[in-house]
């Protein structure tokens, strides 16, 4: 289990390693916290011919905070999420998230961005990304897009990147006043990949649900945004006593929009029934914030 | 044995702190990996990617051309130089197994080793392995043992009728009588997964040839280091004393570093091939498919009781899947004919008949593993106890206390042969209820927190350890252990060394006989240094393995000792003018019992080597002395273990909230050894029970082959437990039985009786281990087919 | 393209100057160049945790990590865990005196795990050890003496304060 050859470059400027990216045509790969990538290089499932190590850059560490969103740089590591005390306060749902991803020494190292450009259908960050209305920030050497998070995921591994291209950051939209959030995920351990989780924004506002935000975490795409789910929801009374009824239908009819792919630890029943179980328990614990809120 | 004023009972029984983790403690222990010498190369194997198929073509020429590469082995290379690994036939068996150590012309399981590559480093080895090309004829492989033994599946040996590696019937008592005239009969199915040890460090070895001395030096990571030596010299051709094998500090054994395997075997002969030192370091991804596995059984079994819930019969039908070749040394028969043979455990079954089948597979060998064979044997009996009782309208426990051998029924011989002596059943199931509260818990069952289901396992086991010469090992086996010596040595400075050939892989074997030493000895516990790895050094011994060790060591060191003691009085009585009868020793010095004239061991040692000239002859013998020490039979160990389980019924998820434990492991030397030896098996044991299992797909390929995939416990999934001791002295010398296998037995039947019973509130129940959620959720009825 | 490279960096209070290829690991580096063979690798995929070291004041994996990334960097090891008076850490102490050392091959990355824990949160909950240390497998001990340590070297640390 050692690592193939490959070109490495530690460029100190984000202008320098978007020039790197660009030259190895396709075949350059962005080092950042290395925890999905250096297992690959280690069982030689990735032969990629440059990598181009972020780490020496300046000025992606950042974590920012407007009225309108939280931005969050390429090199900011899961455990700096952990340790904002804005991110705590104010993104409780990427914090509580990041609290399933992984361990500690792993979440020094590893970055959120990584985990989005990654796009495990099990992480957490690409559904978190996609639940608050994300952006994601693209650079290369002709220059910078922003792409929605819905737009970036394609699929099982696959994004929106184009060779030569680098996520350098993400946006996070603030949800309205009155949101309730929750992220819930159904793992064999803590830590492992989840075979299924949900997280959750509700806004409520006079016993009404104005906005609702749903993605369901592990189901072989990416992040899947259960948007009927979310227009159902939207306008409708979110009593105390009606909603394990409501949420148990919601629950139902994502289910029925799902047919996700089988593995070692779950067939695709399982996991679409966990699924059902992730988004009721997701909605009640989002729902019962909502009052926690006010 | 030891006059009695002699034994000292200070040592023995406490919780010495073990000197040998220090080194563990600085980073300064050696390992198979950190040993390096000058001009070492490197080897890296080329596996087979198919589970089963006819090796075309073998093309290693761009490999042999890459830079770095020294050297690129092929089966065609060895085939006819060296001896493959052949099973013995026997009458149980179908036929022979025999394994390349290199594959010739055929492949049986992925991650069979096709070519070793040696190289300058271990990367280099690598590239170079991407470099070979195989011509592969794929052939339909054989992937579970029901339809492996049809008449129909392909053939994995060409001897091997039905791929039967072992096939084997037994009965003793009238079972059909038994059957026919029964109050009550009860059938259950039950099914275990494939696991393996992981240890946390994988196989390796360093291979180092030398003209002078010891031609060929092994540095292997394994447990039987004397055994390693025997078949070394004998399939290289070579004088056993001109090898020289050395188990250094081993990162976990478990039974998995117990057997012979080709790669070790391929690097001895590349290190005399080349005159170079080789390294070979198993990396993960080679050890979940190239050490051996475990388990992997399917068993139908079926009691009959009377109306009280006596057992009258037990008949099982039993289907392991046992991989793609006969495990060298312990054969194919290991599981199969263990959980046969022992599924009676602690319980008076007066009939016993079982038909048990280890049927070769396309997958990794299965091996000895943590307590092979019982783990299944015991729960898929304690799972049928608890149907039974509840068929019965009886409680659980009642049913177990009505069966289990009583000691005033001892000695016992059960339907299987085995004889019950020296060993607390009873006592261990009373401790571990009364430990646990268990009416309590059983009257509060029904209040688990909101939304779970609440459910109590009681399992009881027993676990025949230190087996000696007169106990049977399964046919096919290659050798019959049961003696094994060690060497005391009072040094001229009046230090003791030990030295025995029982590696420790965590156990502190050289802890725990410095401890019984001193006690025997009257030697200070600092002034005894153990060597406990080296064949170079120690006398004969078959290693560890099988909950021996301590038994073993301990046992051939009390007769050892017996005779340095006479040795040194004998001289001591001469040095002081005194009368034999009126010395002693301790803490390293002889003294007479007033104490009035003191010898040190020092001064004594000193003199009988360096100036030796005016002591008689007869009384100056050397102060060495080795036993061999063999408890002809084996010591029962027992265990009760009491476990609480809260299901989610919702996710399928299986909490353990409480575990409770009562052991019978005999004297104790060094009980904060013990409890971490039976602590850790029961971790072992929740991995069993609810989270490990190696998947194939159907065409043999493994599914789990990271550590991702494979799921140990973590520390989060291993449960606080209470663990209690209600010990019974064995016959052994000393008392000492083994303990480190036992509660994994125990483990897998409590924590599968305690799912069962949750479920069972339900109207549901489980078949199927590893209890992972979905199984779970299965065994309560949910429809998980169905869209939406 | 370079395959090697000249990297820098100080590991466990003294500095190195070493020629590496670019792909070896930190773990590589530092048991095969420094012949600091008290990191153990024991997956090489980032999950068993044995490998781990502190870097830059951090717990990392370093078979995840590329020694040519710890150029400049300040790498502590379990070789480095003695004080300067060469007395072990309590934490050390305590794995030691609790019999937290089976076989030993984890016990470099629990070390460093529970180091970092303890200097982050003095007086964790069982369930606070359970969880900062459900990175790193022990497949001997069962876990019980490793958290008995934990509580005890904490217990000891905070009694020194």
């Amino acid at each position: 289990m050692k690592a193939p050859w490959f070109d490495y470059q530690a460029p100190t400027s984000l202008a320098d390693a978007l020039a790197v990216l660009g030259q190895a045509e396709g075949d350059g790969r962005v080092l950042a916290g290395g925890q999905s990538l250096m297992p690959m290089l280690n069982m030689r499932i990735a032969d990629p011919a440059v990598l181009v190590d972020i780490n020496r850059i300046p000025g992606l560490d950042g974590i920012e905070e407007t009225d309108a969103s939280l931005s969050v740089g390429a090199l900011v590591r899961h455990a700096d999420i952990l340790n904002s005390d804005a991110v705590r306060a104010r993104w409780p749902l990427l914090h509580e998230a990041t609290t399933y991803v992984a361990h500690p020494a792993i979440r020094n190292r590893g970055t959120v961005c990584g985990s989005v450009s990654h796009n495990d259908p099990a992480a957490e960050h690409p559904s978190i990304l996609a639940t608050y209305d994300g952006t994601v920030v693209i650079a290369s050497a002709e220059g910078r897009r922003e792409v929605p998070a819905g737009e970036f995921s394609q699929g099982m591994l696959t994004t929106a990147l184009e060779p030569g291209e680098m996520v350098v950051g993400v946006r996070y939209a603030r949800p309205p006043e009155g949101t309730g959030s929750a992220f819930v995920e159904f793992a064999r351990r803590l830590g492992d990949f989840a075979i299924a989780g949900a997280a959750a924004l509700l806004t409520v506002r006079d016993g009404v649900c104005e906005r609702a935000r749903l993605t369901i975490v592990g189901m072989g795409e990416g992040p899947l945004r259960a948007t009927a789910a979310e227009d159902a929801l939207t306008g409708t009374k979110l009593e105390p006593g009606a909603a394990p009824g409501l949420f148990a239908d919601v629950a139902h009819e994502v289910k029925a929009t799902l047919d996700p792919a089988e593995d070692v630890h779950a067939s695709s029943g399982f996991r679409r029934h966990l699924a059902g179980v992730m988004v009721q328990r997701a909605l009640t614990a989002a729902l019962m914030r909502t009052r926690e809120t006010r | 044995m030891s006059g009695l004023r002699f034994v000292n009972e200070k040592a023995v029984g406490t919780s010495v702190l073990p000197d040998e983790a220090r080194p563990l403690l600085d980073g300064e222990a050696r390992f198979l990996n950190d040993i390096a010498f000058p001009g070492m190369y490197h080897v890296a194997f080329l596996r087979s990617q198919h589970a089963h198929a006819l090796l075309r073509g073998v093309d290693t020429s761009r490999a042999k051309a890459h830079p770095g590469v020294i050297k690129v082995l092929t089966g065609r290379d060895l085939h006819g130089k060296v001896e493959p690994f052949r099973s013995m036939p026997n009458r149980f068996s179908g036929g022979q197994s025999v394994q390349d150590w290199l594959a010739v012309e055929k492949v049986r399981f992925v991650g069979e080793a096709i070519c070793a590559v040696v190289a300058e480093d271990r990367a280099t080895a690598e590239d170079a392995i991407e470099l070979i090309e195989v011509d592969y004829e794929p052939l339909t492989p054989v992937t579970n043992p029901r339809d492996g033994e049809k008449d129909d599946a392909p053939r994995i040996h060409d001897t091997c009728v039905n791929n039967y590696l072992i096939k084997r019937e037994y009965e003793r008592g009238d079972v059909d009588a038994a059957f026919a005239s029964a109050h009550l009969t009860v059938r259950r199915g039950f099914r275990i997964g494939r696991k393996q040890a992981l240890c946390l460090e994988g196989r390796g070895c360093v291979a180092a040839f030398r003209r002078d001395g010891f031609e060929l030096s092994m540095w292997m990571s394994h447990q039987l280091p004397y055994v390693v030596r025997h078949y070394l010299a004998r399939h290289l051709g070579m004088a056993e004393n001109q090898v020289r094998v050395v188990a250094p500090q081993t990162g976990g054994g478990f039974g998995q570093k117990a057997s012979i395997y080709p790669e070790e075997f391929v690097c001895a002969w590349l290190a005399r091939l080349l005159r170079r030192p080789v390294k070979w370091v198993e990396d993960r991804l080679e050890n979940m498919v190239a050490s051996t596995h475990a388990r992997e059984q399917d068993i139908e079994l079926e009691l009959a009781v009377d109306a009280q819930g006596h057992i009258l019969a037990l008949r099982s039908n039993i289907w392991v899947d046992v991989g793609a070749y006969s495990t060298y040394l312990w054969s194919a028969g290991m599981e199969p004919l263990q959980t046969g043979g022992l599924m009676p455990g602690p319980y008076k079954v007066p009939a016993l008949r079982y038909l048990t089948r280890g049927v070769a597979t396309n997958k990794t060998p299965v091996g000895p593993y943590r307590a092979v064979g019982r783990p299944s044997a015991s729960a898929s009996l304690e799972l049928l106890l608890d149907e039974t009782a509840h068929r019965l309208g009886i409680d659980p426990v009642e049913i177990r206390r009505r069966n289990l051998i009583d000691q005033d029924e001892m000695p016992y011989r059960n339907a299987n042969n085995l004889v019950h002596d020296n060993v607390g059943y009873v006592p261990c199931l009373q401790m571990a209820l009364s430990k646990a509260g268990y009416d309590q818990l059983r009257a509060a069952q029904g209040q688990a927190p909101a939304g779970k289901l609440r459910g109590i396992g009681v399992a009881c086991f027993a676990e025949l350890t230190g087996l000696g010469t007169s106990t049977p090992v399964g046919p096919g086996t290659l050798l019959q252990p049961g003696r094994d010596a060690v060497t005391l040595r009072l040094e001229t400075t009046g230090t003791l060394t030990i030295a025995a050939a029982l590696p420790s892989q965590g156990q502190r074997i050289a802890t725990a006989m410095r401890q019984v030493a001193a006690d025997e000895l009257g030697i200070s516990m600092d002034d005894i240094s153990c060597l406990t790895n080296d064949t170079g050094m120690a006398p004969y011994g078959f290693g560890t393995f099988a909950s021996r060790t301590a038994v073993f060591g301990s046992g051939a060191v009390i007769q050892a000792a017996a005779e340095m003691r006479r040795r040194i009085l004998a001289l001591a009585a001469f040095l002081l003018d005194e009368p034999v009868e009126n010395l002693t020793i301790s803490s390293s010095v002889v003294h007479t019992l007033d104490r009035g004239k003191t010898l040190s061991l020092r001064d004594m040692a000193e003199h009988s080597f360096f100036s030796a000239k005016d002591i008689p002859q007869d009384l100056n013998q050397g102060f060495e002395v080795t036993s061999f020490y063999d408890p002809k039979h084996g010591s029962f160990a027992a265990g009760a273990h009491v476990v609480v389980v809260d299901v989610d019924p919702d996710t399928g998820a299986v909490e353990i909230v409480r575990y409770v434990a009562a052991e019978d492991v005999g004297r104790l030397i060094n009980p904060a050894v013990v409890e971490g030896q039976i602590i850790g098996g029961i971790a072992q044991g929740v991995g069993e029970a609810l989270l490990e299992e190696l998947v194939y797909d159907e065409q043999g390929q493994p599914r789990t082959v990271t550590l991702a995939d494979y799921l140990v416990p973590s520390a989060l999934e291993v449960p606080n437990i209470e663990l209690h001791h209600a010990n019974t002295p064995s016959g052994a010398l000393g008392g000492f039985k083994g303990c480190g296998e036992g509660s994994i037995i125990g483990a897998l039947g409590g924590i599968a009786c305690a799912v069962a019973d949750a479920l069972r509130q339900r109207g549901g129940d489980i078949h199927d281990f590893p209890a992972s959620p979905e199984r779970v959720l299965r065994g309560l009825g949910v429809a998980l087919d169905d869209a939406g | 393209m370079a395959r090697e490279q000249s990297i820098t960096l100080t590991v466990n209070g003294r500095e190195y100057t070493r020629t590496v290829t670019v792909r070896t690991s930190l773990a590589d580096f530092l048991r095969d160049h420094l012949h600091l063979t008290g990191t153990h690798t024991g997956c090489e995929h980032g999950v068993c945790g044995a490998c781990t070291v502190s870097l830059n004041g951090r717990s990392a994996r370093s078979c995840l990590t590329l020694a040519v990334q710890a150029d400049g960097g300040d790498v502590v090891t379990i070789e480095g865990l003695r004080d300067d008076e060469g007395e072990w850490s309590p934490v050390q102490k305590a794995f030691f005196e609790n019999f937290a050392v089976q076989c030993g091959f984890c016990t470099p990355g629990f070390l460093i795990t529970a180091i970092e824990l303890l200097r982050g949160n003095p007086d964790p909950s069982e369930e606070e050890i359970r969880e900062y240390l459900s990175g790193n497998i022990c497949r001997c001990s069962g876990y019980q003496a490793i958290i008995k340590a934990v509580q005890a070297a904490a217990a000891a640390a905070r009694g020194q304060e």
